[in-house]
């Protein structure tokens, strides 16, 4: 547990060095806004925790950390506030609300209380949703959850190592080698 | 007070002014400061210092905040600099904003500025050929520009003086079109490249596939380590500053050698506005700059001026230097100040697939880039219906393939469970371009910048032979790749506005005689001696070369010429 939590505020700290701007843990928060600072996304709270499921949903954990421990949610959120457009903010927010309405119809429940295998077997679905909305509010939320996952320092650290000083180049490296990565 | 005056005039006066910090800049200020003379290098951005002023150098990609991608505001904001391949989060910082410096684009152009100590040195993609005679002797063959004031033995042995310095990686190849300099050892070809390079010297006669030649130091030498570099550690982020020094820029070389004399002042946020003509002695006298923080103007005095201040802001700079002898800018009686400028077209790529090799993959990071096709075409006799040719790079690879498919644990496991792909190949195009007098460059009559500078206005477009040079290049690549059992050929064009390339040339064209030209054999100008101009602005042609080694091979020869014509009391 002890090495859990160094694990994760570390991966908070971290998220502060790299410029967002994380303030307080969801459970602590009152303010029913979400917890980084965003410019022009209109994001609440209960929003924010959906967006933490769907992460999770998207990228379990298992012996190593998911989605929502690696804060891939605010990184989502991070890279849409800054890096899309008005009109495709604009379908992230609603296709992140007409989201939380089809899950919830679907499966009886809100999204966030339902058991993994129906979130994954919902996720399935995501074609039959209807809603255009929906359709690219998942493929914006998958596809940066995806970038994240695979640039955090979680993963480029313990899993897919990235060498920032490789020192070398092989042009004739035998293929079963175990892959170096940069 | 008059002493004063004096005192202040005489802090004011230097032996040399070198306008630009940049690739020939810095190599004008190391020559000059080495040579004894009392150098003042004039940089209109801010100080770079080497390693110290790398704030991203270090960076893992978890610590950009968007990953290394720019955000949607900056792009509408600058959409110029957002097109340059190298523009992104870690480098953001060495290029100049749209709206820093306007100018007219009377066509579309791409002008890519890096205003700072350094200049694009610290951005530049590295890539070192020399020029052949079948480039200098190219436009009095084929009729177009003018010849050539020098040939290659004029510059060879100053390609050599520059290289042992800057360190360049390569083979002596022993071609004709692309003389061999003095190398540290290659980066070698990959599997799949060398097998490229055996069926092209196979199938193809007069082709050739080489390691790629480039700024590196893949073995320093001691003079190199008296730079304070060291062995390039193959990172490939150098557009953020090497904090190794691994490849040349003048950041971690030229000027920190040259501060080393004690000869050098290196002023920066300083803005040339023009340089000053004395007609009665017709030479020279000094700059008027404005400082970019006052916004006060003052002048700086010296027996010889070199203009290094990047291809067209050296026309700029030379076009709005007017006087009662030169009302239409600097030297410039033959009204072809500003004409002729031309570039290189990057518009073509071409990508395949090789099934075979897969005994093989890379390991780590080829700081050459791969392999470089010379250009082949009308080296000889003019074969085709377009002027002289194009030169290609090639490189291959094979990517790890990571399923992106489901979501949950199947997402999960694909993308940690990386396949290895077969062999990629890609290449791009580099083509000649042919300089023309309506690609042009002049100054607005009216509109100013925020220094008072006049604004420059750019009209600079392609032309329909370089779609033929382009088809050319696709269909000889097509049939190499093809002879090389490569599959899944595809050819792409790149509509890269022009200067995209960062290519941009001439304008201030070197040639025999002041009629038809700015600049004679030793890049003065013909009608005012103790002015040098040795960055892209110098070009007559511009090949197929990266162009940088020559301008500092260039800069090189002229401060030696200067400092000999100073000494005789003919400048």
């Amino acid at each position: 547990m002890k090495f859990y939590m160094n694990r994760r505020s570390a991966v908070r700290t971290l998220l502060y060095i790299a410029g967002g701007s994380l303030m307080l843990p969801c459970c602590m928060r009152e303010s029913g806004r979400a917890s980084i600072a965003l410019t022009n996304l209109s994001v609440s709270e209960a929003d924010e925790q959906l967006l933490a499921e769907l992460v999770e949903a998207l990228i379990p954990a298992t012996d190593t950390p998911g989605g929502r421990e690696l804060l891939l949610h605010l990184f989502v959120l991070r890279m849409v506030d800054d890096c899309h457009g008005p009109a495709e903010q604009q379908v992230f927010t609603d296709g992140l609300a007409a989201f939380s309405g089809w899950s919830q119809k679907e499966l009886g429940r809100p999204f966030a209380e339902a058991a993994p295998d129906k979130r994954t077997a919902l996720l399935r679905r995501i074609g039959e949703s209807g809603g255009t909305d929906i359709r690219q509010f998942f493929a914006v939320t998958k596809s940066r959850t995806i970038q994240g996952y695979l640039n955090s320092q979680y993963v480029m650290t313990n899993l897919i190592k990235y060498e920032l000083v490789p020192g070398r180049y092989d042009g004739y490296a035998p293929a079963d080698r175990p892959p170096a990565h940069g | 007070m008059a002493n004063i005056a004096i005192d202040s005039i005489k802090e004011r006066t230097f032996d040399a002014i070198v306008i630009g910090s940049g690739a020939s800049g810095g190599w004008a200020a190391k020559e000059f400061a080495e040579k004894g003379l009392k150098t003042l290098v004039l940089e209109r951005g801010r100080d770079v210092k080497h390693i110290q002023d790398y704030p991203t150098t270090n960076l893992y990609p978890y610590e950009l905040e968007h990953r290394g991608e720019m955000t949607y505001e900056d792009k509408q904001v600058n959409p110029i600099a957002n097109r340059c391949y190298a523009y992104g989060e870690d480098t953001a910082h060495f290029f100049v904003k749209d709206d820093e410096h306007p100018y007219i684009q009377d066509k579309e152009f791409d002008w890519i500025r890096g205003y700072q100590v350094g200049g694009k040195s610290l951005l530049w993609a590295r890539q070192t050929q020399r020029w052949s005679d079948h480039d200098f002797e190219g436009p009095a063959r084929d009729g177009f520009a003018v010849d050539w004031p020098i040939r290659y033995r004029d510059i060879a042995p100053w390609y050599s003086y520059v290289e042992r310095f800057v360190g360049i990686a390569g083979n002596s190849d022993g071609l004709a079109t692309l003389p061999d300099g003095e190398f540290l050892p290659a980066y070698p070809l990959n599997a799949v490249e060398d097998h490229f390079r055996r069926s092209v010297d196979r199938h193809f006669s007069g082709r050739h596939i080489i390691s790629a030649r480039c700024a590196h130091l893949s073995q320093p030498q001691p003079v190199h380590l008296q730079q304070g570099r060291v062995q390039c550690q193959n990172r490939l982020l150098c557009r953020r500053g090497c904090p190794f020094g691994g490849y040349f820029s003048s950041n971690s070389s030229t000027l920190p050698w040259a501060l080393k004399t004690g000869n050098l002042t290196l002023r920066p946020f300083s803005v040339v506005h023009s340089i000053l003509y004395d007609q009665e002695s017709g030479k020279a006298t000094g700059v008027r700059v404005i400082d970019a923080n006052t916004g006060g103007e003052l002048e700086f005095y010296a027996k010889v001026i070199f203009v290094n201040a990047s291809a067209l802001n050296t026309n700029l700079i030379l076009l709005n230097s007017t006087s009662g002898r030169f009302p239409d800018g600097l030297g410039n009686d033959s009204g072809l100040l500003g004409k002729y400028v031309a570039f290189h077209n990057y518009t073509a790529q071409i990508t395949a697939q090789y099934d075979g090799l897969l005994q093989y993959r890379t390991d780590g990071r080829n700081p050459a880039g791969g392999g470089y096709i010379p250009n082949f075409r009308n080296v000889h006799r003019q074969e085709t219906g377009f002027l002289r040719g194009w030169a290609a790079a090639v490189g291959a690879g094979r990517y790890e393939r990571r399923s992106r498919d489901g979501v949950g644990h199947e997402l999960k496991d694909g993308l940690l469970h990386a396949t290895l792909g077969n062999w990629g190949i890609h290449s791009h195009m580099m083509a000649e371009t042919i300089p023309k007098a309506s690609n042009r460059v002049w100054l607005d009559a009216q509109k100013r910048d925020q220094w008072g500078v006049p604004l420059l206005h750019i009209s600079v477009d392609y032309a329909e032979d370089d779609w033929q040079r382009r088809q050319d290049y696709y269909e000889q690549m097509t049939a190499m790749y093809e002879a090389a059992g490569f599959t899944n050929i595809r050819t792409k064009d790149t509509p890269r506005r022009p200067g995209n390339d960062v290519h941009e040339m001439g304008g201030v064209r070197m040639g025999h005689d002041p009629k038809t030209s700015l600049l004679n054999s030793w890049n003065q100008l013909h009608l005012c001696r103790n002015v040098y101009v040795t960055d892209g602005a110098c070009m007559t042609s511009t090949a197929t070369q990266n162009p940088t080694l020559t301008y500092m091979a260039f800069t090189a020869r002229a401060v030696d010429h200067a400092v000999r014509e100073l000494k005789r009391g003919d400048l």
